[in-house]
């Protein structure tokens, strides 16, 4: 009887050691959502693409390889026009 | 993109044309540009094959109804078509990085 007790009393106190370590990290977990890797790293070629921009009177085609060998590209993607940023 | 207009003169100082992408049509895509004040082509990724490609593509649901735009991102890519800089979602509100990652790229060269 009294082994059984013993062996309660240290089930629970290892559950007080256990319980308080591991359930923040489930929280964290939970909490963070966790961004999808990218397919395009650091060192990559770029996909070359071609694409229509309109400047308010035509539309005008512009591929990221015409700027080859000319000039560095700042290529923003965004959601949509008027959401904002 | 607004954010990116405000620096257009040191990116376009660093030898780079900015360019703007997004699912619109190119129409929008210029009414957005003139109503915000942006000098800059936004291009009309319409259907989304080139935000594909860039592994950039994200299904929503929007109350119920499924849609699918991009991610927000921003890619520097080198004269030699190499990819030197990327900044992704909530990272990707402030160009800064990639404006310093510019400046450094020039000063290297």
């Amino acid at each position: 009887m009294k082994r059984q007790w013993r062996n309660v009393i240290c089930l629970g106190l290892l559950n007080l050691i256990l319980v308080p370590v591991s359930t923040p990290r489930l929280h964290a977990q939970n909490n963070k959502k966790e961004a999808a890797p990218m397919k395009l790293r650091v060192g990559d070629t770029a996909p070359d693409f071609t694409l229509l921009a309109f400047d308010g009177k035509e539309l005008k085609k512009v591929s990221l390889q015409d700027y080859r060998g000319k000039k560095n590209v700042a290529l923003a993607f965004f959601v949509f026009a008027f959401t904002g940023g | 993109m607004k954010a990116l207009q405000q620096n257009l003169s040191r990116l376009e100082g660093a030898d780079t044309q900015v360019l703007g992408v997004s699912m619109d049509s190119p129409f929008s895509n210029f009414a957005f540009a003139q109503q915000n004040g942006i000098s800059f082509p936004i291009l009309g990724d319409w259907g989304g094959p080139v935000t594909s490609r860039y592994g950039l593509a994200q299904k929503f649901d929007i109350q119920g109804v499924p849609m699918e735009t991009a991610r927000r991102a921003t890619f520097l890519i080198d004269k030699s078509g190499k990819i030197i800089n990327e900044q992704v979602d909530d990272e990707a509100v402030d160009p800064s990085k990639t404006v310093e990652a510019c400046e450094r790229h020039k000063l290297k060269n």
